[in-house]
């Protein structure tokens, strides 16, 4: 299984050094027989890490959740639902990108100051 | 009926503040783009240091689990050329962008003074929890009264920064190559375009 995703990782590689990048299918989102590029997963955890801030954000703030406790929970959150989806989902082998720790701090920093940043303006102006 | 609505909100500050901050980002990354991005001499260092980076991975990933002696000495002795070359590139990369980004530098001086004028000593949002007291130097920065919820202009412009400008460069394709050195455990806006 290992080798079988080393070897479409070349062979993915390849694709891009040859100029002939095949279209980003919505459906290899959730193929865990795709083949992935260290650059384009990045990206990919980046942005569900966004979009997981934003949704959180708004959330939080709307209801209101108040207290540093929904802090710690989001992070909570949105660690193990990018952990679930690339160990669980695409059934990634974390050695070919860096290990656990580089797939989980993709986007972490960015959406951790979206998520304060949405969850205090919708708490700030919808509730005072 | 908008400006009735906006102006009933207690914090509607926060909103400027917000739309100057996207406003901001969307014109320091055009400074970029005209003084950094386009220039042929970015793009050249940019596709050195994504094909070192990758060829240090394959040299890394690829090889035997106990290769004899000489083989393994040629290999380490490949992969720390490789990783001399990466680095060098990257402080090319680093400094080339340094000197083009005074001039997003001075603009966002400017954006931060023009903030500090129009907001100084007022709260302009509400922060859900109390924030932990290193943070507090920052949220609570210039505004008077012990509540440590109320939230400052510098705080709240902070957020704004960090998540649009990080964002907008990652849209635009704008972000430091993965490969490149210093791109650690919390990667930040691209520094050397501030």
């Amino acid at each position: 299984m290992r080798e079988r995703k080393s070897v479409k990782f070349n062979l993915q590689k390849q694709e891009h050094q040859n100029g002939h990048l095949s279209p980003f299918k919505v459906a290899k989102l959730f193929d865990p027989d795709a083949s992935w590029d260290k650059d384009q997963l990045g990206d990919v955890l980046h942005w569900i890490r966004q979009s997981l801030a934003l949704v959180c954000g708004l959330l939080w703030g709307a209801i209101p959740l108040v207290g540093g406790i929904w802090f710690i929970l989001f992070l909570l959150l949105s660690s193990g639902i990018i952990y679930a989806y690339y160990a669980l989902v695409l059934k990634i082998d974390e050695e070919d990108f860096g290990g656990h720790g580089a797939l989980l701090q993709e986007g972490l920093f960015a959406s951790i100051s979206l998520f304060l940043l949405t969850w205090i303006l919708v708490y700030s102006l919808g509730h005072f | 009926m908008a400006s009735a609505l906006f102006s009933n909100l207690k914090y509607s500050d926060s909103l400027t503040l917000v739309g100057i901050s996207v406003s901001t980002a969307i014109v320091c990354e055009a400074i970029s783009w005209l003084l950094i991005y386009r220039t042929a001499s970015y793009k050249s260092l940019k596709s050195t240091i994504d094909k070192a980076s990758k060829k240090l991975e394959t040299m890394k990933t690829t090889g035997s689990n106990n290769p004899p002696s000489n083989i393994l000495k040629s290999k380490t002795k490949k992969i720390d050329r490789v990783e001399t070359s990466l680095k060098e590139s990257s402080r090319d990369l680093s400094l080339f962008k340094f000197k083009s980004g005074a001039v997003v530098a001075v603009v966002l001086f400017m954006v931060f003074g023009l903030l500090n004028s129009l907001f100084e000593g007022m709260a302009v949002a509400k922060i859900p929890f109390v924030p932990i007291r290193l943070v507090q130097k920052m949220s609570h920065r210039g505004l008077h009264g012990n509540d440590m919820t109320d939230c400052s202009m510098t705080f709240l412009y902070l957020l704004c920064s960090i998540s649009i400008r990080t964002n907008l460069q990652k849209f635009l394709g704008f972000s430091p190559p993965r490969g490149a050195a210093g791109a650690g455990l919390f990667p930040m806006p691209d520094p050397k375009s501030n």
